[in-house]
């Protein structure tokens, strides 16, 4: 009970969350990047601001469900886009939009855009990483002091 | 999280086959096969996904080189009526078949392919940096 609680404490449910999405939608951008010439091959994306609508929901109701303590049920919604995933995580569903200029060997590549996203991405999963690794420290430094 | 590696190596291994092939297509310009046929111009065709990587991430994703193929485009001709190798007979005679590498097209997909290789270079890049950064969770 109380390992689960310390893993649910606080933000951590989200940016685990946050962190997981950003490591999926990386696999996405570097499959793009590696498919840059391949005849026929539609760019596949996942939406960020559909995620983070899908976060916000969950975070908000969890504080409803929380009822004053930290420690409310942190459930993801699922949308088209993000499945959940055997391990509890959301998993990505990815669409191909089609847009994009459409090159004669019929790829819709756009090397600018790809680097934006890989860059963005990078930083996302990053940022949640940072977080959670001072959450870590936070919890380390009051079990040190209590022992 | 390993897998997301071999999709990038995936990828830096077409555009280097995709290169050797461009090399060997300068390099044979010149050449003439074993039956006196001038040399074809290689094509390196990909597709999506990767059966030879190791995870079961690295085979889903990724890319591989599907087929080399020559380049059906009929041989270039050179006026050269006392070359032995000159056609005889036909609407052509007196010209020299020569090879199909257009040596300007070449040079395009060798840059094509060398910047698809440092695309690909730099997201391995940040594929090790965000691996490196969950390997500093645990402590």
């Amino acid at each position: 009970m109380l390992i689960r609680d310390l893993m649910n404490f606080g933000a951590r449910p989200a940016l685990t969350e946050a962190q997981s999405f950003a490591a999926g939608r990386h696999r996405l951008i570097i499959n793009n990047i590696a498919n840059m010439q391949t005849p026929n091959y539609q760019q596949q994306d996942v939406s960020v601001p559909g995620f983070q609508k899908a976060l916000r929901e969950a975070v908000d109701r969890r504080r409803e469900s929380a009822q004053g303590s930290d420690n409310g049920v942190f459930e993801m919604p699922e949308t088209r886009e993000l499945v959940k995933g055997p391990r509890g995580f959301s998993t990505l569903n990815p669409r191909t939009d089609g847009q994009g200029i459409l090159y004669h060997d019929r790829n819709n590549r756009d090397m600018e855009r790809l680097m934006q996203n890989l860059a963005e991405n990078g930083l996302q999963f990053r940022f949640a990483t940072d977080v959670l690794r001072q959450q870590g420290e936070l919890l380390r430094a009051a079990i040190g002091q209590r022992a | 999280m390993y897998g997301l590696l071999e999709i990038s190596t995936s990828g830096m291994i077409a555009q280097r086959t995709r290169l050797s092939a461009i090399s060997a297509n300068v390099a044979n310009r010149h050449s003439v096969n074993a039956d006196g046929t001038p040399y074809r111009a290689k094509m390196v065709f990909f597709e999506p996904g990767d059966a030879s990587a190791t995870t079961a991430e690295g085979r889903k994703y990724g890319v591989h080189v599907a087929r080399i193929e020559d380049d059906p485009t009929p041989f270039n001709l050179r006026w050269d009526p006392g070359d032995p190798r000159a056609l005889k007979s036909g609407p052509n005679a007196g010209y020299v078949q020569e090879s199909n590498v257009n040596p300007v097209l070449e040079q395009v997909n060798a840059i094509q392919a060398t910047r698809a290789y440092e695309a690909n270079a730099v997201a391995a890049e940040a594929t090790k940096v965000m691996i490196q950064q969950a390997l500093r969770l645990l402590g």
